[in-house]
């Protein structure tokens, strides 16, 4: 038997059937963690939000269009909840510990990848904030100049230079000389 | 944009996200000049890297607060079955060594007799009888205004419908 589409369950959690939005939730869980882990570098608030998201969504789904994809909105929503987390607390955080963690028993090349990655999220996390949400908006969410401005409500000319600068510090730090 | 120039880099960046209304004479450029052609790929390349990024994976499942909470009865702990097994075991070994004792000392026992027990029941129930016969019923209060049967029926048939409405809509979600 095949799934139920992304319509279906949501056509069902406006009947009250909160399973149905359970397993929405399931599908897209771990994109939205990973949107706000991106922009939040934290794992717990970044779990926090991502919750927060997709309760928003629930009380919102009456109001959703059914004819748009329920993924990239529920990935918006949590960057917006993290861009209001971010002006509301700006804060400073540093990356999990639990991610260094025992790399001794991988092989060579899952180490590497592993590591390059890792530094990768340093690179991203010591962005400022604002660098950081237009690179999760291009980059992740595949959003068009036009939208960034729109969806952080900034002229058009502060996404490209966000952009560009973003992307500058970006490539000295990740190809800079041990 | 003259082609000998070499590209910005911000002509690059708005070439590679596809935001640029100059994309020919960009095309044009990079198809004579190895110059730009390396620094595009280079470009390209961080792209990749920051696109490539693996997906973190959650420590808990977020579907939690929304799926039901199970029906089924809580499991009993798993000492409760040891325990129960043990006190029957107790109580029969108990019963075993009383039985030889309960058994002396019951011709020593005073029962009363049955005409007694009849006659001690009747005695309670009459005493009962004695106290319902003083029990007046309390009168209803009266109204300035005189309420119809018809309009007694309704207001009834009216409450009822509120009710089954009301636990119609409190239910609605558990009747599928």
């Amino acid at each position: 038997m095949n799934a139920p589409s992304d319509r279906d369950l949501i056509l069902q959690t406006r009947r009250g059937e909160s399973e149905a939005f359970g397993e929405l939730v399931t599908r897209y869980q771990t994109g939205v963690f990973n949107v706000c882990y991106r922009i939040l570098h934290e794992r717990s608030e970044a779990e926090d939000l991502a919750q927060e998201a997709f309760i928003r969504a629930y009380d919102r789904i009456h109001s959703f269009d059914i004819e748009r994809q329920f993924g990239p909105w529920i990935r918006r929503v949590a960057a917006n909840l993290c861009l209001n987390h971010l002006e509301s607390q700006k804060v400073t955080t540093e990356l999990d510990d639990e991610r260094d963690a025992d790399q001794t028993q991988r092989p060579e090349s899952v180490v590497e990848f592993h590591e390059r990655s890792e530094q990768i999220r340093m690179v991203l996390a010591s962005l400022p904030a604002n660098y950081r949400l237009v690179i999760e908006l291009r980059h992740y969410q595949e959003l068009s100049y036009d939208e960034i401005a729109s969806e952080l409500n900034i002229p058009l000319s502060d996404v490209k230079s966000h952009l560009f600068r973003a992307r500058k510090i970006l490539a000295e730090k990740l190809h800079a000389p041990d | 944009m003259h082609l000998t120039d070499h590209l910005t880099d911000l002509q690059l960046n708005e070439y590679l996200d596809n935001e640029t209304a100059e994309r020919v004479q960009i095309q044009a450029h990079l198809s004579s000049c190895d110059e730009c052609v390396a620094r595009l790929t280079t470009l390209q390349e961080l792209f990749a890297e920051i696109e490539s990024l693996p997906e973190l994976a959650l420590t808990k499942s977020l579907a939690t607060p929304f799926m039901r909470t199970s029906s089924l009865p809580a499991q009993l702990p798993a000492w409760l079955p040891l325990t129960v097994t043990l006190q029957a075991a107790i109580a029969l070994v108990v019963l075993i060594v009383a039985a030889p004792f309960v058994i002396q000392l019951l011709p020593d026992l005073e029962i009363p007799s049955l005409s007694n027990i009849f006659i001690q029941s009747q005695t309670q129930w009459e005493t009962w009888l004695g106290i319902l016969s003083q029990f007046q019923i309390p009168t209803l209060p009266t109204f300035s205004f005189e309420l119809s049967n018809l309009f007694l029926i309704f207001v009834l048939a009216v409450v009822s419908t509120l009710w089954l409405v009301g636990n119609g809509l409190l239910l609605r979600n558990q009747i599928k």
